[in-house]
This record gives C-alpha cells, sequence and structure tokens, in this order.
C-alpha cells in the first residue's frame, strides 16, 4: 500500500485510526471520555476539573523544581529569585500558587455537590472514600508546598504541624523526628520529598481508583476555569513574606484552608484535641456517611437529617475559617491578640449547629412539594449571530492577548496574568458559542431535511 | 484443601516473612542517628566558667557549618548564680525563636514574644510559654557530666526541642552527674 498520492489529511488521518486501533491493547479504552456537544452544568464533572488543575499543578511544579533549592537558608531566596528574577517566574509561581488555591476549593466544591446529591451511595461507596482521602492529601500537599518557601508563614505552619505530631498520644513522639530529622535543614528537604514525589504519587494511584469510568472533558469550561485561575493570580500576587527569622516575632495567618485548625488551636483548647482530633472527627463523620446513610433516596430533599448535617458542616467549616483570620489588634500582647474565648468559641459552634439543623428542618417542612420544574427556553441563537458573536470575541482576545504581550513587556507581570487569564476566559466563552453554533446548524439542517421530506411525500 | 497444600502455604508464608523481615530495620533509615543514640560531647571545663556565665554551642557539632547554625541544634551551658550547671535547648517553646540568657536576670528571655525562662529548671514563668499546658512549658535539657578533670560533657537530650519536656518527672540536678 502505498500513501504518495493521499494527501497531508488523509495520512494524519490514517495515523490517527492507526494509533487508536493499537490503542485498544492499552487500560486508556477503559475511560470513556465524554465532550459534550451542549453546556452541561459543570457541577457534574467538578472531579475532573479538579484533576486537571492537579496536573497544571504538576506542570508547573516541575518547572519550580529547576530553581528552588530545598535547603533551609536558599529557599527562600530562591523563591525570590524566582519571583523576582527568572523570566516569566513571578508567573510560574503565580500560576502554582493559585492552582493550588483552586484545587483545594474545587475539591471542597466537589465533595459537597456529591455529597447532596448522594452520590455516595448505591457501589459508590469506594469512590466516595477515596474521594474523602484524596481531599485530606490534597491539603497536606498544599500545606508541605507553602512551607517550602520558609518564610514566616511557613515556620508558624511548621511549628503548629510539628507541635501536633509531637502532641499526639503514642505515635507522636517516634513520628515527629521522621519529619524533623537532625533539624530544620532535614526537615525542608523532607517536606520537599513529600511535596514533589511521595504525596503526589499516592495521590496519582488513589485517583486511578478514584477516576469514575465516565470522564466529561468540557472544553469551554476548562478554559474558563483556567482563565479564573489566572485572573486571581493577577488580581492577588502570590506574596514572598518575611524571610523568616529567629529574633522576630511572627505576625501571620495560615493560609485558608488552614485557618479553621488555627483558630481551634486558638482557643485555649489541649493542642491535640483541638488541633488535629476534632477535624479528624469531621473528616471521618464523612468518611462513614456513605455506610450510615444506607436510604435509597439520593436527592437532599429527601434526607433532612444528612442535609441539616451537611449543612451545619459548611457553617462551621465558613465561621471557623473566618474566625481563625481574625486577630484583636486592640490587645496588647501578642499571645491576647490571637486568644480565642474557648466558651465563646465553642458556644458559637453549638449555636450555629442546631441553627443549621433547624433552619433545614423548617425550610424542608415549609418546602411545597417539588413541582416539576417548567423547562426555561433555552437560548438559541441564529448561526450568524453565533458568528457575529464569536468575531467580536476573537477581536476581544486579540485586544486581550496584546495587552498581556504589553504588560509582560513593561515589566507588570500582574497585570499581565490578568490579560492572561481574560483571555483564557474569553476563549472558554468563545469555544462555548461555537460548540453551540455546530450543534443547532446541525439541527436546523436536520429539520430542513425533514421538511423537504415530508414536502417530496 | 488438602492437608498437604495447606502445609505448603505455610512454608510459603515463612519464607515470605523470612525474606522480608530484614527490612525492618528500614525503620531506621527515617531518624538521624544522632537523635536517636548517647553521644559525648564536650563543651567547656569548669574552670572557664563562674556564676552567672553561660556558653553557647550547638550539639550534636559535627563541623558542617550549615548543621551546627540549625536553631534546632542550639543549646546554651549557663552556671547558674548559684553556681549550678545547667544546658537548655535555646528553641523557645512557644514560637522557636532562640532566647537570651541575661545573667543579671537568671532568666534567659525570647526575643520574639517575651517568654521568660526560669535559669534553674528552664521553666517558663511569662509570656506565651508560660501560658502553655504542661509539659510544653519547659525547655528541653541537655544530659551532661562532669569529669575529675572538670571537664563538662553533653551527652543528651531530655524532652523535644521546640516543643517541651516533662519536668514534673525529672528534677534538674538529676541531668548532671559527676563522674
Ligand atoms: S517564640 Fe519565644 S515567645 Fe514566641
Amino acid at each position: 500500500m502505498s500513501y504518495g498520492s493521499k494527501t497531508m489529511r488523509e495520512l494524519i488521518s490514517n495515523l490517527w485510526k492507526w494509533t487508536v486501533d493499537r490503542l485498544e491493547r492499552t487500560t486508556i479504552v477503559v475511560y470513556k471520555f465524554t465532550v459534550p456537544k451542549q453546556y452541561v452544568s459543570p457541577f457534574g464533572f467538578l472531579g475532573t476539573l479538579t484533576a486537571i488543575v492537579f496536573a497544571i499543578l504538576g506542570v508547573s511544579g516541575a518547572f519550580l523544581m529547576f530553581y528552588y533549592r530545598p535547603d533551609v537558608e536558599l529557599a527562600y531566596l530562591s523563591v525570590q529569585e524566582i519571583q523576582e528574577k527568572v523570566p516569566f517566574g513571578f508567573i510560574m509561581r503565580n500560576i502554582h500558587y493559585h492552582a493550588s488555591n483552586f484545587m483545594v476549593f474545587l475539591a471542597i466544591l466537589h465533595l459537597y455537590y456529591q455529597y447532596f446529591s448522594g452520590r455516595y451511595k448505591i457501589k459508590n461507596e469506594v469512590l466516595w472514600v477515596t474521594g474523602i482521602v484524596l481531599g485530606v492529601l490534597t491539603v497536606l500537599e498544599a500545606y508541605t508546598g507553602y512551607n517550602l518557601i520558609m518564610n514566616q508563614r511557613a515556620l508558624l505552619a511548621v511549628n503548629i504541624g510539628m507541635g501536633l505530631t509531637y502532641s499526639a498520644p503514642l505515635l507522636g513522639p517516634s513520628v515527629a523526628p521522621i519529619l524533623l530529622g537532625g533539624g530544620l535543614f532535614d526537615l525542608v528537604i523532607r517536606f520537599y520529598a513529600l511535596h514533589v514525589f511521595i504525596l503526589p504519587l499516592i495521590m496519582l494511584l488513589l485517583a486511578a481508583v478514584h477516576f469514575p469510568r465516565a470522564l466529561v472533558i468540557d472544553f469551554p469550561i476548562i478554559s474558563a476555569v483556567v482563565g479564573v485561575i489566572f485572573i486571581s493570580a493577577g488580581l492577588f500576587p502570590a506574596e514572598l513574606g518575611i524571610k523568616f527569622d529567629l529574633t522576630r516575632g511572627i505576625v501571620e495567618v495560615p493560609e485558608w484552608y488552614l485557618t479553621a485548625i488555627y483558630a481551634f488551636l486558638r482557643s485555649g483548647t489541649e493542642r491535640f484535641t483541638a488541633g488535629a482530633l476534632l477535624p479528624l472527627l469531621f473528616v471521618i463523620l464523612f468518611l462513614i456517611v456513605p455506610f450510615v446513610d444506607k436510604s435509597r433516596k439520593l436527592s437532599w430533599r429527601d434526607r433532612p437529617f444528612f442535609t441539616g448535617l451537611g449543612i451545619a458542616s459548611i457553617a462551621l467549616i465558613a465561621i471557623t475559617t473566618v474566625w481563625g483570620f481574625y486577630v484583636d489588634f486592640t490587645k496588647e500582647t501578642a499571645f491576647d491578640q490571637l486568644y480565642i474565648e474557648p466558651t465563646v468559641f465553642y458556644g458559637t459552634i453549638g449555636l450555629v449547629t442546631l441553627a443549621s439543623f433547624y433552619a433545614t428542618y423548617l425550610y424542608m417542612s415549609r418546602m411545597r412539594r417539588p413541582t416539576r420544574p417548567t423547562p426555561t427556553k433555552p437560548v438559541i441563537l441564529s448561526p450568524r449571530a453565533s458568528a457575529n458573536i464569536i468575531l467580536v470575541l476573537l477581536v476581544l482576545i486579540a485586544l486581550a492577548a496584546a495587552a498581556t504581550f504589553y504588560t509582560y513587556s513593561v515589566n507588570l507581570p500582574n497585570h499581565s496574568m490578568f490579560y492572561l487569564g481574560i483571555s483564557f476566559f474569553l476563549f472558554g466563552l468563545l469555544l462555548h458559542v461555537y460548540r453551540h453554533a455546530l450543534y443547532t446548524g446541525e439541527r436546523l439542517r436536520a429539520q430542513r431535511e425533514q421538511r423537504a421530506e415530508t414536502i417530496a411525500q | 484443601m488438602t492437608a498437604r497444600r495447606r502445609i505448603l502455604q505455610g512454608f510459603l508464608t515463612a519464607a515470605a516473612v523470612a525474606v522480608l523481615s530484614p527490612f525492618i530495620n528500614l525503620i531506621g533509615y527515617f531518624y538521624r542517628k544522632e537523635e536517636t543514640s548517647v553521644r559525648r560531647q564536650k563543651i567547656a571545663n569548669l574552670k572557664e566558667l563562674s556564676p552567672g556565665s553561660y556558653i553557647y554551642f550547638s550539639y550534636p557539632a559535627t563541623g558542617d557549618s550549615k548543621v551546627d547554625n540549625d536553631p534546632f541544634r542550639q543549646y546554651v551551658l549557663i552556671m547558674t548564680r548559684d553556681g549550678q550547671l545547667r544546658v537548655y535547648s535555646r528553641v523557645c517553646v512557644h514560637l522557636w525563636c532562640l532566647p537570651a540568657y541575661i545573667p543579671t536576670r537568671g532568666q534567659m528571655i525570647c526575643p520574639c514574644h517575651g517568654s521568660i525562662y526560669r535559669e534553674e529548671d528552664g521553666v517558663a514563668v511569662d509570656g506565651p510559654a508560660a501560658y502553655q499546658s504542661y509539659p510544653t512549658n519547659a525547655l528541653p535539657m541537655g544530659r551532661i557530666e562532669v569529669d575529675e578533670n572538670g571537664d563538662i560533657w553533653m551527652v543528651g537530650i531530655e524532652g523535644r526541642i521546640g516543643y517541651g519536656r516533662e519536668w514534673h518527672a525529672l528534677k534538674p540536678e538529676d541531668l548532671v552527674k559527676k563522674v
């Protein structure tokens, strides 16, 4: 068989077919990738989005390794170098940092969407449990990551982490030296190994179990999410903080996904109970939910107790997270500034829990039986209108791209990130309109053909 | 299952256990040796000290400046104002700053948030460290030996650096031995 006379296009499509045929022998065919032809709610595939952000973290993290030095003195300086001297370094670090925040955030959203829609039931128990473990690992991964900077915030976090480990009954005293080694010089290398290899490896293995077989890859949403990551990076560029210095008081709070634990620690409760047992209780609660909630009902409407529990947990996470940030600067000493009155703290927690349950039950009793939701009429654009919108978007993207280049060239990397985000976001929108145009075009053609047929008859 | 088959399976399991058992020593890989074994290190001679004097040093010293400068290896040898020898970790049990010994006050004072430790037993008496619950309100101590030449040797650590020491259990003078 000769390919000589064939066009380039055919050649490529042959190569493609050839490859796909051979992929049958691999595990990749186990997954069913779906690229939706129409808009579907992103809540259904938050997991895939989380995985994609994880991939972004893997790539940007690997590039950061080119310059990062896991050394107690040099670590901070190397991050500073990445941030200030390395071309594109500022953006690389911000991608990594903001993607990590988004990964935690998306994972939480994913958890709650699955929780309220009862997806942990009916043979999904393994998916659910691996998901919870993955969530915990995600936070640990983020924690070991921001400690690598060795700034004040990192030292505070390491201090708290070591304190918690030491205070763990039985195992604590023998586990802590594994993390610490001979001192901070060992600790930073060990955290580095955990962060770049050990934890991600475990996460990948778990993800292989956690992935359901059908995966939705929705390019418009992916592009928009990447856009939002960039936009937030541009608006709130990651800070370097102050290099750790053991002669200066730390004025820092932890990263937002840990301030909840910080609030507990500051309430004067015994360290291990406050910082480890209570959060662990929370995790365990989620772990056992599928084994307790055995009913066959899926919708949150039919499960008032578990809905109440979910609402209460969200309220508690929100309140303790905000509380952890709060520092009372009217007080004189650092200790008093941070101290949280336990009666007020635990009192609030109790009240919020009760109020959440009460509100849930009240809402459910007042709730009218859900009538069939009246289907909203989808907006349908004519092919011409779609084409016009795409054209406008194209112009806007070109402008945003030009702004990205310009701001980068005049050394305003955070503006550059912002415009980059805008262009990604607009591109997502463009993909969406494009998809819509294809879909409606197909439908119009089908309708026309049908009409022609009836006329012919 | 036949009896013979069960016996064979038993052999297989025993063989697997025998092959894998040496890996129990893998545990040791995760600890730095010096943290788990006794190490004698000379700090000073009695002649160099007088009441209210002190010496900062690192332990276990390796000669590698990066390692020796690590805060977790910083200690202070104090001859208290009434002539007692004491060795304390210099890492504040609050947030790990390095307190300094002030001879005139007979206290170690932390520069960060002002925790104050007594010279006689390293227990925090003021500042955030003093509010921490037992055993996280005292500096870890060095075990020392004084030989017939007056040489002072550090031979181990009591407590967990940057965390605390169970100071109800052992009196500070029990950590100073004359040999
Ligand atoms: S670190 Fe010593 S008082 Fe805070």
